[in-house]
């Protein structure tokens, strides 16, 4: 099944800017009593849609409260630390699927300057 | 201007998180500085003073985040006893000779403020982190 490479990464792009707000969110509440730390899954999601045959078109990002990880006594279970590397991942996520879409563009770009 | 997505709403997040644990601080010193006044105006020792922090809920594609936080009020501690100290020489000595010290806690405000400060840094941290995603976003139009 052919899948629109343009949409996909788009929507990867869209999955990180998500996660970056949600990461934000869950560092300005770090000290927050009883706040529970969010996660956006979405690259996994994607992976287990393909896995099954399916189409990527249909997959979007999900929020969902992290209920495994324990709390401290006031019921807030953020770490800061896990936080931090879980922003530095996206970051890095960001910079690769807007590299490719930046090399995608102008692969289109020289097709159709016909390579002069 | 971008509703509730988007780069600026990202910044916006962090910035609540840089005001709310600034306030935390400037209370954390208050009840420093204040962690031997015998004597206030109301009459009475210095009463510890505590920041609370709750998140701000907004609605977005129909349900409500935690779109940062904020420090909604400063509250006395009363549930922590005073110090007592025997010490009739002092000026504020009651008739038993005792001097009734405030609630505040040296080291547990300092460990406090440690907190604060480190969660100040990574709110600093994931705000630099939007304004690197934007000019990568930016790239793309080039």
């Amino acid at each position: 099944m052919q899948t629109d490479p343009v949409g996909l990464m788009v929507r990867l792009l869209g999955s990180c800017e998500l996660r970056a707000r949600v990461v934000s969110a869950n560092i300005a509440n770090s000290n927050t009593p009883g706040y529970v730390r969010q996660v956006v899954r979405f690259e996994d999601l994607l992976r287990e849609e393909l896995q099954d045959g399916g189409d990527a078109v249909a997959v979007l990002p999900e929020l969902a409260p992290d209920l495994e990880t324990p709390s401290r006594p006031d019921g807030n279970n953020v770490s800061l630390e896990l936080e931090l590397n879980a922003m530095r991942e996206n970051r890095l996520l960001y910079e690769a699927y807007s590299s490719i879409l930046r090399s995608h563009f102008s692969l289109l770009e020289s097709a159709i300057s016909e390579g002069r | 201007m971008d509703g509730n997505n988007g780069f600026f709403t990202g910044m916006r997040i962090c910035a609540s998180g840089l005001t709310a644990e600034r306030e935390r601080m400037d209370v954390i010193a208050e009840n420093l500085a204040n962690a031997r006044t015998t004597r206030t105006p109301d009459g009475g020792p210095y009463r510890r003073k505590i920041v609370l922090f709750e998140p701000i809920l907004a609605e977005v594609e129909g349900e409500e985040r935690a779109q940062g936080v904020k420090a909604t009020h400063v509250g006395v501690d009363r549930v922590t006893d005073f110090e007592r100290v025997l010490d009739p020489g002092h000026p504020d000595a009651g008739p038993d000779g005792m001097v009734v010290y405030p609630n505040v806690n040296t080291v547990m405000e300092m460990a406090d403020l440690i907190t604060a400060m480190r969660a100040y840094e990574a709110n600093l941290t994931a705000q630099e982190n939007f304004v690197r995603m934007a000019e990568r976003a930016l790239d793309l139009l080039r």
